[in-house]
């Protein structure tokens, strides 16, 4: 098992060379020093690992493989306060050099410190419009269009430039809720690469050049004969509209729509399922991964229904996972079963076959008895909550899944009950992409395509490696590319269009419930982007009409009554009235076509393609935010990698950041290996979407591009061969990052470690805590009772009290039963807060700036694991350790609890770093911010400071939204109303697994919450007073299927 | 051998370590004023602007009310600046030819902004609010000066930090009735000049503005009547109600000090107490 750490000592000058580290540092130096290690440890093997488990009792929870084995290089990571080489100094600057220029800065600093501010111009408006308020946000509803369903969005705007995308808080579909796309697509808008002029064989020219010369094609060709167009999918009701009067004019014209993320799935198909999560007391996910982000159709609502359900121990459902890749969605699954992608086909026939689906047969394939208990128990409880239970099928399945899932769910009577099936897809021109896809190459092949135009589409990237798109596309006589970057396929097109953002554009979409939202711009393009709208509508009658104009047409035929107000209310509130489906009743007609397939062969290895959590099929791929979010479970950012299982990893020999030739039918690529905990054996995920040539600054060169490997006949997941070849890829892991080092004469364990992530596997500190329902029942205050898990009541300090009995005291309390780890909270938080953007070789070297993580704790077996997600950001001690360290009084206590940073106080020496037992300070080694691109100072909240070099920063709580109520109530002469400050991951969360309020106010959330007998607190027991508190999951398994329970209450000290 | 340094040395050096010492002090001192001088601060200076346009004349002369130019003063952090459409809502009319306006003619002909220099410039790490402080009783001129005196605007203050918290240390003497906020000749209260104020009965939860009423003649002598230089309720500004709708029954309290009626206003406009308003996230965040 290889570190990842380990592997990292880059710099000129990686052994030493301290002067900028701390003392810590230096005691690392002498291995006998103060910190003194019980023993060196010695790194250990997989079968040892195994076997050291199995003699674990009670709980036990690791963030990492290294973590578990307890490696050598482990624990050098754990007595860093940031991993090797964080502290480094890594510019070309000799130590002398440095010397020479700090001696010179320090005799200027005082004068710095004087310099005149320069003079700043104002310049006014001629003609102010009407309804602005300069510094006070203006709010308007639109949507994100997106291929698995649109989000209704609300989004902040200052001086009408977006600053921030949120959820609709009034639609019924998310309720204010947003995922790391929806979020992101906010720096995709301003980001610099954006193609900014259209261009004809690299000369540029002017879209109506290119329309009018489209036009006049169609119109010589007649019928619309060699004019073909190959989408992304459609999501606009208008788009639909628009095509069906070109096909009306010209009917030999062709639209082919394909989305690599969204080709061969349910999505494509012409009716949409919705699932009734909060009516489902037992919930099945069928390689569904429904919990981890708005790659699955629905996400936002899935999530919240989900975790409506597990806020009150009363009220828990159960959740079974049958899955192949390791998802946050098996993580929370009470019961997660890991099969390879092609057994759950296969076993989705016998469990419909075991609760007696009709037409369904069970295939005979030899489940080991482990699998067949699983089965066996599942049907059973399936049955006992038959009409109250939910089989979900993942979209990157074989369509059998699908079929059975629909035939199981109509057989325990879910249908029409938490199964909601509607004559209507969410996207208005279902297609078979697959086939369109391969017969628009053919076309191509044979020379009939005379005009080729891609609307949103990089299909040179990204279509199907067997098609060979790039020779076939070369035979089309003109093509054409409408795109946001000049990217693949845009490089090599005659023309190219700069397509405009959503933010930037007039259009329509349909969420997962159905309704229709009108997509509003937010601003004016900033290229003067078009749209497919513009394109399609080229060809039509009255070619310069505009998107606005063709959506209101559309939008005719569903607003009811007075259309002019009717077209307002829509505008403001975000969505058309009852557009929704009528989620009907009837049953559908279950047909299960074909045969189930057979499983692969137990020894074959099976690659599986997935789109990527964060940069989904490749269209983020520049947006930085993104890039550098670390993915779920495997806490990987800036690359995708070979995800396999540890057995996987020991077979094939290889270490984690080897790397893999990846062959599927003759074609190659080399892959970086990852270990997922629980992924299915002899199995390989792999993320679409990374590999770009020419993404722009951010995405271009990151991992590797799966698309090369992936082929018509195996969308999903094909079989293949791996072999290990030389060399080290340099991943970027944040999983192994800040680990407090702390001496041993201040830990109790007397191990040295006391630290938050790392010491929990360890020695145990009781920061995951949780229960089985039944132990909830019996020990309901288990979350502080035990060794280690007392409620720590210190009063007592040296350090004078603060007295928060008036006023406000600002209070945060998170959820670990809900929350599921999609991310959306990281990505609200770099929105809200300027948050900089490190790059690949940063994060490996432990800079990166994200204010909150989700530290991802693993426990019980490595090939079965369950797994806690715990958001973790700056508690806002009411003892704060790195209060008292500072020197210059940057970090300061409020009078309201907050701990609160100031910028331009902070001289960087990095104690309050040192001192944080939770490590969640974030510190500025270099200049980080960008203070140069034009474009991205247009989309910074201008209430938040952006950091320079040398300053600390973290959490806040989001003191900005605090004081602009805070101001409105004091104008108003009252107290803050409960739920009047969001902090802004809470207004992202979609399980609504945070809340912030005011613990003072008795009738608060967050106040009943943390009265909550299984709320606790992290660490509490070196008395820091956190204002953040946690409460503790319950979980609530199958007896049945229930290993030798595990030892709990009281917990283990 | 014989001695380097003679006896007279000893002297020398003593005098040149005093010297030293001296110098370095000197040192101190001159960055220490020049920190708080109006070569940095520019206090008291007069930025050339591409227009001279006077306040004096504006306000004092043809007595403009503030908030007809600084039109988001109370709703926002931000008090605005004009548009050129506001110049031209008069000037379109009077003094059209005149040389002196070439600037905002040309503006408001091309579309381009007037390219002002801005006199009151905060660091951009300070986060100051206009609205919050001009609902609770801070006056223009507390801050600005007297505005209505000056031909060419100047920072009458020096907008650094130790100013701002010597009125966050202790708001009372400054505040002042809201009704007087754009009262330019607003002066403390004193034993000749004092004012009476009333708290009008029970709603707490009324906006500042609303909840006292303050006077400055004796509401016994000749019946209540809101102290302004102009009606305030005809601009719409920030009032207590209109004289003709009090109640006859306010039980008016007499102040002669600031330092009485400070107190009063504090706790009647709810101000927070200096130990919140002195905390850092007020203004940095």
């Amino acid at each position: 098992m290889s570190n990842l750490t380990s592997s990292v000592g880059i710099g000129p000058e990686a052994n030493g060379n301290n002067f900028m580290g701390s003392s810590v540092d230096n005691e690392n130096k002498n291995p006998q020093s103060a910190n003194s290690a019980p023993a060196t440890p010695v790194s250990m093997s997989l079968v040892q690992v195994r076997e050291k488990l199995k003699n674990v009792k009670g709980k036990r929870y690791w963030r990492s493989v290294d973590e578990l084995a307890n490696t050598q290089e482990f624990q050098a990571a754990v007595e860093r306060e940031f991993p090797a080489a964080a502290q480094e100094w890594v510019d070309p600057v000799s130590r002398r050099g440095f010397m020479k220029l700090m001696g010179a800065s320090m005799a200027l600093a005082g004068l710095a410190g004087c310099a005149k501010q320069p003079d700043e111009p104002i310049y006014p408006y001629v003609k102010a419009p009407e309804d602005l308020v300069l510094g006070k946000p203006n709010y308007f509803a639109t949507a994100f269009p997106f291929a698995t369903g649109a989000l209704p969005t609300l989004i902040k705007a200052d001086s009408f430039r977006p600053i921030k995308v949120d959820g609709n808080p009034e639609h019924p579909y998310n309720v204010g809720s947003s995922d790391v796309f929806a979020q992101g697509s906010l720096l995709d808008l301003y980001d610099p690469d954006r193609s900014q002029k259209s261009t004809y064989d690299g000369e540029e020219r002017q879209f109506t050049e290119f329309a009018q010369s489209l036009r006049h094609a169609a119109t010589e060709s007649k019928d619309g004969t060699g004019i073909y167009f190959l989408s992304a999918t459609v999501t606009s009701p208008t788009l639909a509209r628009q095509w069906s009067e070109v096909q009306k004019a010209f009917p030999k014209a062709k639209l082919v729509q394909y989305d690599p993320a969204v080709a061969g799935t349910a999505l494509t198909g012409s009716t949409s399922t919705q699932y009734a999560l909060a009516d489902a007391d037992v919930i099945v996910s069928l390689d569904a991964d429904f919990l981890s982000g708005a790659t699955y159709p629905g996400f936002h609502k899935l999530v919240r229904d989900y975790a409506t359900r597990r806020k009150s121990p009363g009220t828990l459902n159960r959740l079974y996972a049958i899955e192949s890749s390791t998802t946050t969605t098996g993580m929370k699954a009470e019961h997660r079963l890991g099969l390879r992608a092609s057994e759950i086909p296969a076993f989705t026939a016998a469990l419909a076959a075991a609760v007696g689906a009709s037409g369904a047969s069970a295939p005979s394939y030899s489940w080991t008895a482990e699998q067949q208990k699983f089965l066996a128990s599942l049907a059973k409880d399936l049955k006992a909550h038959a009409g109250k239970s939910a089989v979900i099928p993942g979209l990157y399945q074989d369509p059998s899944v699908t079929a059975l899932a629909a035939a199981i769910n109509q057989a325990l009577g879910n249908t029409g009950k938490t199964v909601l099936v509607s004559s209507q897809p969410v996207n208005p021109l279902p297609s078979d992409q697959i086939a369109d896809i391969k017969a628009l190459v053919a076309d191509l092949n044979a020379g009939k395509v005379d005009w080729l135009v891609m609307l949103n589409t990089n299909p040179i990237y990204n279509a199907p490696a067997d098609l060979e798109f790039a020779s076939a596309f070369n035979k089309a006589k003109i093509t054409a590319h409408l795109g946001s970057h000049l990217d693949e396929t845009g490089q090599i097109a005659d023309w190219h269009i700069p397509a405009a953002h959503s933010l930037e554009s007039w259009s329509d979409a349909r969420a997962y419930d159905g309704t229709v939202s009108i997509v509003q711009p937010l601003i004016d393009p900033l290229y003067s982007g078009k749209t497919s709208h513009h394109v399609f509508q080229a060809l039509l009658n009255q070619p310069l009409l505009s998107p606005y104009d063709a959506v209101r047409e559309t939008a005719k035929t569903s607003i009811k009554g007075d259309f002019e107000t009717g077209w307002r209310k829509a505008l403001h509130d975000g969505w058309i009235d009852g557009t929704a489906f009528d989620a009907t009743k009837t049953s559908t007609d279950v047909a299960i076509k074909g045969q189930v397939p057979t499983p692969s062969s137990k020894d074959a290895i099976e690659i599986i393609f997935r789109p990527d959590p964060n940069v989904y099929d490749g269209r983020y791929s520049n947006v930085g935010w993104l890039q550098e979010l670390p993915k779920p479970v495997t806490n990987l950012s800036w690359d995708n990698a070979a995800i396999v299982s540890g057995a996987t990893l020991t077979k094939l020999g290889v270490e984690e950041d080897d790397i893999l030739e990846i062959t599927v039918n003759g074609r190659k690529v080399k892959a970086p290996v990852i270990v997922a905990p629980g992924h299915a054996d002899n199995s390989v995920t792999v993320y679409l979407g990374y590999g770009r040539q020419f993404a722009g600054r951010v995405g271009s060169g990151a991992g590797f591009n799966a698309y090369l490997i992936r082929s018509t006949d195996a969308p999903f997941y094909a079989t293949g061969s791996v072999k290990k070849i030389e060399g080290k890829w340099g991943l970027a892991v944040t999983k192994s990052h800040f680990q407090d080092h702390r001496g041993e004469k201040f830990g109790q364990q007397g191990n040295g470690n006391n630290s938050l992530e790392a010491d929990e596997a360890i020695g145990e500190r009781g920061i995951i805590r949780y229960a089985t329902l039944d132990e909830y029942k019996q020990h309901p205050g288990f979350a502080n009772e035990g060794e280690g898990h007392e409620k720590t009541e210190m009063g007592t300090s040296m350090f004078p009290n603060w007295n928060y009995t008036e006023g406000n005291a600002w209070g945060l309390s998170i959820d670990m039963n809900s929350c599921t780890g999609c991310n959306a909270c990281i990505v609200g938080c770099y929105a809200e807060n300027n948050i900089a953007v490190v790059g690949k070789q940063q994060v490996r070297i432990g800079r990166n700036m994200q204010w909150l993580r989700i530290d991802t704790y693993f426990e019980g077996d490595l090939s079965a694991p369950r797994a806690h997600f715990q958001p973790m950001t700056c508690q806002h001690c009411e003892n704060a350790p790195c209060e008292q360290v500072c020197p210059v009084g940057a970090t300061i206590h409020t009078p309201e609890g907050l701990n609160s940073m100031v910028y331009n106080r902070c001289v960087g020496t990095r104690y309050c770093s040192n001192n944080c037992p939770y490590k969640v300070r974030r510190f500025n080694f270099l200049l980080f911010s960008d203070f140069e691109t034009e474009s991205l100072k247009l989309m910074r909240n201008p209430d938040v400071s952006v950091r320079s070099r040398g300053v600390m920063e973290k959490c806040s709580y989001c003191v900005q939204r605090i004081q602009a109520v805070k101001i409105e109530s004091d104008k108003e002469n009252r107290t803050i109303r409960d739920g009047e400050i969001q902090t802004a991951c809470q207004q992202a969360c979609p399980a609504q697994a945070i809340t912030f309020g005011n613990l003072n106010d008795r009738n608060s959330r967050v106040a009943k919450l943390r009265a909550d007998e299984r709320t606790y607190q992290v660490l509490a027991d070196i008395n820091t007073r956190p204002r953040t508190t946690y409460v503790a999951a319950v979980i609530n398994p199958n007896s049945e299927l229930e290993e030798s329970p595990v030892e709990h209450a009281p917990a283990k000290g | 051998m014989a001695q380097i340094f003679d006896r007279n040395s000893n002297a020398l050096a003593r005098m040149s370590l005093v010297l030293t010492g001296l110098i370095v002090i000197a040192l101190g001192v001159t960055l220490d004023q020049l920190q708080r001088s109006p070569w940095v601060t520019r206090q008291g200076q007069r930025a050339d602007q591409p227009v001279p346009f006077s306040h004096k004349h504006h306000v004092q002369g043809l007595g403009l009310q503030c908030q007809y130019c600084h039109t988001t003063v109370e709703k926002s952090s931000y008090a605005g600046i004009p548009p050129t459409k506001t110049c031209m809502n008069c000037h379109s009319q009077i003094w059209t030819n005149a040389q002196l306006l070439e600037p905002v003619r040309q503006s408001w002909a091309t579309g381009k902004s007037i390219n002002w220099t801005r006199v009151h410039d905060l660091p951009d790490f300070a986060y100051f609010n206009h609205e919050i402080h001009v609902n609770k009783g801070m006056g223009c001129a507390t801050c600005h000066g007297r505005v209505d005196q000056m031909p060419l605007m100047y920072a009458q203050n020096t907008l650094q930090m130790e100013w701002c918290l010597d009125c966050h240390r202790n708001p009372s003497k400054n505040i002042r009735p809201t009704s007087q906020i754009y009262n330019m000749a607003w002066e403390k209260p004193s034993s000749e000049r004092p004012v009476w104020c009333a708290v009008k009965d029970g709603k707490n939860d009324a906006p500042t503005a609303q909840s006292v009423d303050c006077v400055t003649k004796d509401p016994k002598d000749s019946g209540p009547q809101v102290a302004l230089m102009q009606t305030a309720a005809d601009k719409g500004m920030a009032t207590d109600a209109p004289a003709a709708m009090l109640p006859a029954a306010l039980n008016y309290q007499k102040f002669d000090s600031q330092d009485a009626l400070g107190h009063f206003l504090v706790k009647q406009y709810k101000i927070r107490t200096p130990h919140d308003l002195t905390s850092c996230e007020v203004c940095h965040r």
